[in-house]
């Protein structure tokens, strides 16, 4: 006997997803899906704004296995848990509702939720975010988009990391901008070096500007 | 990668729907996987007899329908299969993403009742 069923794969994630939703809309928090191949710099995207936001902030760190970016936060001055995902490659939104709960973050707060690094799998898993940003290094090649669209795409932020040695790695900025208009995105651009810091103003304003659109609308 | 979760998912859904028609055994599953979900048939596969043992989908077999991904050309005004670089085949200028490739869901099952 054929049984119709027509019912999406995902779909307890995507409940899971709009409980989080929920939780940060009541308590008016602006949730951050914080994404990238690893090395790319996703902690040190998190740790170079944390100290320039005109909001509260904390951190919900997934990596596959130990507490090291954790504790770099920690020791930062901020409050942070882990979650340890023990093998799988993204973060599933009913994880982060667990981080939340161990968080208890403040209201009208932003959290940073630093999913595993990798430019695959965490972008076909909603984790119920406000913004996706997608932290993607000069180091990777400028290729990326080309390879990775449904990362790209699915970004609201696409932060060009590493700017600093982008000559030395011959990385063509016009043929990645290209790649990602190609993909249809209209999502802002920010080449920023973190280490030298060139460019990180700017990406600071932008980001507390659109953390400040959910708390205003709020008010 | 992410199969793994994909998969448990899979055997979740069918299990629940057989069990609404007191289903013995599923015999099939008809999935229809879009080309830009990233989803590797070959990985799913893998893992469904690990995932799928002491279930009554144990036996079932996997019906993988994929969906190739459509860009459309809006010189041309005519849409056409992925390419490496987006690039029309006629034209030659980029094209842009559309729906169709995007499609991720259990559209039936064959069962045992």
């Amino acid at each position: 006997m054929e049984i119709k069923i027509v019912r999406n794969i995902l779909e307890k994630n995507e409940l899971s997803a709009d409980r989080v939703r929920h939780y940060c809309q009541e308590r008016n928090i602006f949730l951050v899906n914080v994404m990238g191949s690893p090395g790319a710099g996703k902690t040190t995207f998190i740790r170079s704004l944390l100290p320039h936001l005109s909001f509260t902030a904390s951190v919900i760190e997934g990596d596959i296995a130990s507490t090291i970016d954790a504790k770099r936060i920690a020791d930062d001055g901020y409050n942070v848990v882990q979650i340890n995902t023990g093998g799988s490659c993204h973060l599933i939104a009913d994880s982060v509702l667990q981080g939340l709960a161990d968080l208890a973050p403040v209201s009208n707060s932003v959290v940073f939720v630093e999913n595993i690094g990798n430019l695959v799998c965490p972008a076909s898993f909603d984790l119920g975010q406000d913004i996706r940003v997608l932290i993607s290094s000069v180091a990777e090649g400028d290729d990326k988009p080309y390879k990775y669209p449904t990362m790209f795409q699915c970004a609201d932020m696409i932060i060009l990391s590493k700017d600093d040695v982008r000559d030395v790695i011959g990385f063509d900025l016009e043929y990645y901008s290209q790649g990602i208009r190609s993909l249809g995105i209209k999502s802002p651009l920010f080449p920023v070096s973190f280490k030298t810091q060139a460019g990180l103003q700017a990406l600071t304003a932008a980001f507390n500007y659109r953390a400040g659109e959910k708390f205003r609308c709020a008010e | 990668m992410h199969e793994f979760y994909v998969t448990q998912q899979i055997i979740a859904i069918a299990c629940e729907e057989a069990g609404k028609q007191q289903a013995k055994t599923i015999d099939k599953i008809h999935l229809v996987v879009g080309e830009l979900t990233g989803i590797i048939d070959e990985s799913v596969r893998f893992y469904f007899p690990l995932l799928a043992e002491n279930t009554i989908a144990a036996q079932a077999d996997l019906i993988i329908k994929t969906v190739p991904a459509k860009l459309y050309c809006p010189v041309c005004a005519k849409h056409f299969n992925k390419t490496f670089d987006y690039a029309c085949p006629n034209c030659s200028r980029k094209g842009v993403l559309t729906e169709q490739g995007r499609e991720f869901y259990i559209e039936s099952i064959e069962v045992d009742v």
